[in-house]
């Protein structure tokens, strides 16, 4: 038995050290993100509109000693800053001074980030209204375009066959996601898996994993796959494959965490075990959305079917690819011309599943 | 003593400290009704009773054994004996009204034949027999979804029996029902508490039911027990005390 001035104690510390911990966590936080904060500032002021766009020179100066001596500089800057708890940071965490000095380095500093991101930006991406109406571009462009509005109806036959191959391929890679999708999303649910250490350390390197693989773009997937595998329609089934489990898992599980929780504290009430807590409180709950999910997905893939076909995924991306190759431009407005069709009709007929199944 | 309870707190992981050395025990056979403001920790206190969440510190007793820090298979066995409804009814909505009753057996029947949904007859015969004690019988086929209120809650009542609980615990039971489904509701925690001598603890708002229907009656403010007694002990001024001086009865009949 515990006597009593220790109880009494007890919950009330436990709050002030929680307070305690998380302002001192939060601090921390704040110190880091105004560094990077001041460092972002100082380069990007600096290296791109400084150097780059005021002083026009073409290959800037790269060097280490320069990047660390500004990052020494935003490290005194930034913590300095963030201890005197009128920053940014310090706004964000929820732990700034509330007067009217933290307001305005708060607004302006935001606003001072904004706005040398977007002039940054438009530096990097080269923007130039000049090329889009030069005569040579459009001469270019009107040929091309000419060329693509008059489809050469030739090769009709082998465009088709393509295109079958490649919704073939979408189908093939959403049916064989669905087990290891199921299986996976249950892995990486949070609600699920939170409860002791173990459950909850497989779900974040599951997380982890599978944000990597959802990262990595199904046409890089597919360069690797046509290695692997050799070139054709199996690499880019693969290469679908792994990118669909990868991000299906992420929309299944979300569904999981998003379920109503009473249905689940009902029946853990009743002795159930873990297993059947979650097949009969979860998964009733979550068959519907998953279905719509994977619909949706076949759509999507035939959409990227054809783009990985570009890299020798097969079907009717490579068809486009050699014709593009070869400059004929009649029959590559053929093949776009399908594609643009068929990823209409898809997209008609998985909305209305959708709809009807809910 | 089915259940004591003694110096109970319970602190949430985001600082509330929602009950503050809660004691009281509960005899075989009571019908004991919690009362207070919404936030004052009933349902925390319903939920530390069947250990859907943790104490901080404290002891809970059931039928003299220690359950408060008691985990995995001891802990489910324990849960198993003790029947809870829900304000919100808490069914599968998808699911037919047999199928939501028999989840109230899963704590003693097979994982894999739970899974394959396998029951033997004895489990459905008893199914229909705890949806004939609340009256809906004739709507075990019917989606669960597809029942009005007061229907979905006998419903959950029937899950809970399936339990054969020694101890049914009811968090605002009533909260979301009409005031006459509200009294045919509470009817059927009266029966099952006289019939089958269920020990019940139960979450109320309103005063007229708790003097109706209680035995005896516990007040919390605040995480704190300041009333414990019999339910026509409390007068206008102990009414103020728990509901605040701003506080004025409603009559619901």
């Amino acid at each position: 038995m515990i006597n009593n001035s220790e109880v009494d104690l007890f919950p009330q510390k436990i709050i002030s050290d929680k307070k305690k911990k998380s302002d001192k966590l939060n601090l921390v936080k704040a110190v880091l993100l105004d560094i990077f904060f001041v460092f972002y500032s100082i380069v990007v002021v600096q290296r791109a509109i400084y150097l780059k766009y005021i002083l026009e020179i073409r290959d800037l100066p790269f060097s280490w000693n320069q990047i660390f001596i500004l990052f020494v500089a935003s490290i005194f800057i930034g913590t300095a800053w963030a201890l005197s708890r009128t920053s940014l940071s310090c706004k964000l965490f929820g732990i700034a001074k509330d007067n009217k000095t933290t307001k305005w380095t708060v607004e302006i500093f935001a606003w001072f980030l904004f706005d040398i991101t977007f002039i940054a930006g438009w530096i990097v991406t080269k923007i130039s209204i000049v090329s889009i109406f030069s005569g040579e571009g459009l001469a270019g462009a009107e040929r091309l375009f000419g060329a693509m509005f008059r489809p050469e109806f030739g090769i009709f036959d082998d465009a088709l066959f393509a295109m079958i191959e490649t919704i073939y391929i979408a189908l093939i890679a959403t049916l064989i996601s669905i087990p290891p999708t199921l299986i996976l999303s249950f892995f990486t649910a949070r609600n699920l898996m939170k409860d002791n250490k173990i459950s909850f350390t497989i779900y974040y390197v599951l997380r982890i994993i599978l944000n990597f693989i959802r990262s990595i773009e199904p046409l890089i997937w597919a360069i690797i796959f046509s290695v692997w595998v050799g070139i054709g329609p199996f690499a880019g089934m693969i290469a679908l494959l792994v990118h669909t489990i990868a991000s299906n898992a992420k929309l299944y599980s979300e569904a999981i965490e998003g379920i109503e929780e009473g249905p689940v504290e009902a029946i853990s009430a009743t002795g159930a075990n873990k297993i059947q807590i979650v097949w009969h409180a979860v998964v009733p709950q979550i068959i519907l959305p998953f279905l719509s999910f994977t619909i949706y997905r076949w759509d999507i893939n035939v959409r990227m079917a054809t783009i990985i076909g570009l890299v020798g995924g097969g079907g009717i991306g490579t068809m486009l690819m050699q014709y593009q190759g070869l400059a004929r431009w009649h029959e590559v407005g053929l093949i776009i011309l399908m594609i643009a069709f068929v990823v209409w009709i898809m997209d008609y007929i998985s909305a209305k599943i959708r709809e009807a199944i809910y | 003593m089915i259940l004591e309870i003694q110096n109970l707190h319970k602190v949430y992981n985001n600082g509330t400290h929602a009950l503050k050395g809660v004691s009281f025990s509960v005899k075989e056979g009571e019908f004991l009704v919690v009362i207070g403001l919404s936030g004052s920790g009933k349902s925390t206190l319903l939920r530390s009773i069947n250990r859907l969440i943790e104490p901080t510190s404290g002891t809970v007793r059931f039928l003299g054994k220690d359950i408060t820090h008691i985990k995995g298979e001891e802990l489910r066995k324990i849960k198993s004996q003790i029947g809870m409804v829900f304000q919100q009814f808490n069914l599968i909505k998808r699911r037919s009204v047999l199928s939501n009753v028999i989840n109230g057996k899963l704590g003693s029947l097979g994982t894999f034949n739970s899974i394959i949904e396998k029951y033997s007859d004895e489990v459905y015969k008893e199914a229909y027999n705890c949806l004939d004690i609340v009256g809906i019988g004739d709507k075990a086929k019917v989606r669960s979804d597809s029942l009005s209120g007061g229907q979905q809650q006998r419903v959950a009542i029937a899950r809970s029996l399936m339990q054969n609980p020694k101890l049914l615990l009811a968090d605002e039971p009533v909260a979301s029902l009409d005031p006459a489904t509200s009294n045919s509701i509470m009817q059927y925690f009266e029966r099952i508490n006289k019939d089958f001598g269920t020990t019940v603890i139960c979450n109320l708002h309103f005063l007229s039911l708790v003097r109706r229907y209680a035995t005896r009656v516990i007040a919390l403010k605040a995480g704190e027990i300041i009333y414990e007694g019999a339910p026509s002990d409390i007068n206008e001024a102990w009414f103020k005390t728990i509901y605040g001086e701003e506080a004025e009865e409603v009559e619901i009949r």
